[in-house]
């Protein structure tokens, strides 16, 4: 059977070679994550140094530990969440400080439960949107965070109004397929 | 076109009820999750400095780290280790040598690192000898550095003369970054060209 290339593999598998010192693997885990992480530790640090630094001693921290994943206990992003909350959460103590979590707009007057729910979520989808097409992420992008009407993306983007369409739905169906545990 | 983009206006209305109903979680799940952040220019790549996986135990690999941290930056900021007041009323809690590069091979610099104020800065009294007055409009600029790379200014002076002094500051967690540099900026150039290093 062909290994699975680094880019195709699942988390979990990533992890595994990561645990084995495939530098290749961490690297897709990194692509992959880091965004996500920064995004996590942006909003419970609330501060871009310390931010900074909390990715890079999470990753530090998945490099160290990734002999410890176990695959029969879960897939690997619950575990790459894990260890990204535990090294933000150290990070935001170093200073004796408490972490801040800086108020999300949906979020108000939200519980720990629920903060915590926000932020996988957050995590969750930030990390579907890396599994998308350069095309569809740029027009998911853009009709969400850029303020543009459909009809401003396709005059942006220099495509038809149908092509964005077409594209913002088939961006949406992948991402509720790579979604469908949180859909429930 | 401002806030919440409309679902309707995306998807179109050709869709079944069901297919609707999935990509709108997906839709509301968009807005409230919010856009994920640039990566500063510094995550861009993994660190590249990674031991071998190890599987100790955390609370371990947190001290190896913490110590490994401790010593790299002591290495950092190189220098001596002991408090001292030098006489131009400033306290120094290190000294870090600075050597000439290139055109001012016979430059040479210290840094004297203040004591880290409540605000996050670290005070820096710069004193530099044998650096060549910049051309017209020209200036020197200090850096921090990471991975040989320029990182984060530390603030522009200037030299009339064989020896300055000059106060900056370094508003920044000192352990993220690996050494120092001083540049020679000139208006309308935008290489930084290196003149002293750590």
């Amino acid at each position: 059977m062909q290994p699975v290339s680094a880019n195709e593999a699942s988390d979990g598998e990533l992890i595994l070679r990561t645990g084995n010192g495939d530098r290749n693997a961490f690297e897709v885990l990194y692509r992959r994550y880091a965004r996500s992480v920064f995004g996590l530790a942006l909003r419970r640090l609330g501060d871009r140094g310390r931010a900074e630094d909390a990715v890079q001693e999470t990753f530090a921290s998945i490099w160290r530990a990734a002999r410890t994943y176990k695959p029969e206990r879960g897939p690997g992003a619950p575990w790459l969440y894990a260890v990204a909350r535990n090294a933000i959460v150290d990070r935001g103590r170093m200073r004796l400080e408490p972490a801040v979590e800086t108020p999300e707009e949906v979020s108000g007057d939200a519980g720990p439960a629920e903060r915590a729910e926000d932020s996988w979520t957050s995590w969750r989808i930030h990390r579907a949107l890396e599994e998308l097409n350069e095309n569809e992420r740029t027009v998911i992008e853009l009709a969400y965070w850029s303020g543009l009407s459909q009809s401003e993306v396709a005059e942006y983007l220099g495509i038809p109004l149908g092509t964005v369409k077409t594209r913002t739905r088939a961006a949406l169906a992948r991402l509720a397929d790579l979604l469908e545990e949180e859909l429930g | 076109m401002t806030g919440k983009p409309d679902f309707r206006d995306l998807v179109g209305e050709d869709l079944t009820p069901e297919e609707r109903d999935r990509l709108e979680q997906v839709h509301e799940l968009l807005i409230a999750a919010g856009p994920p952040p640039e990566l500063p220019p510094a995550l861009a790549e993994p660190s590249t400095e990674l031991d071998e996986p190890t599987g100790l135990p955390r609370r371990r690999t947190g001290a190896v780290l913490a110590l490994a941290a401790a010593l790299a930056l002591a290495a950092f900021l190189g220098g001596f280790i002991a408090g001292r007041m030098n006489g131009d009323n400033f306290n120094s809690i290190r000294a870090i040598p600075m050597h000439g590069v290139g055109a001012a091979r016979a430059a040479s610099g210290t840094i004297d690192l203040g004591q880290l104020d409540s605000q996050g800065n670290w005070p820096l009294q710069v004193k530099v000898s044998h650096l060549p007055t910049p051309p017209k409009n020209g200036y020197y600029e200090m850096f921090l550095t990471r991975h040989g790379k320029i990182a984060a200014t530390c603030g522009t002076f200037n030299v009339h003369g064989s020896t300055a002094t000059v106060r900056l500051n370094a508003p920044y967690n000192l352990g993220r970054f690996d050494g120092w540099v001083v540049t020679l900026e000139r208006p309308g150039n935008n290489g930084h060209q290196v003149m002293l290093t750590t």
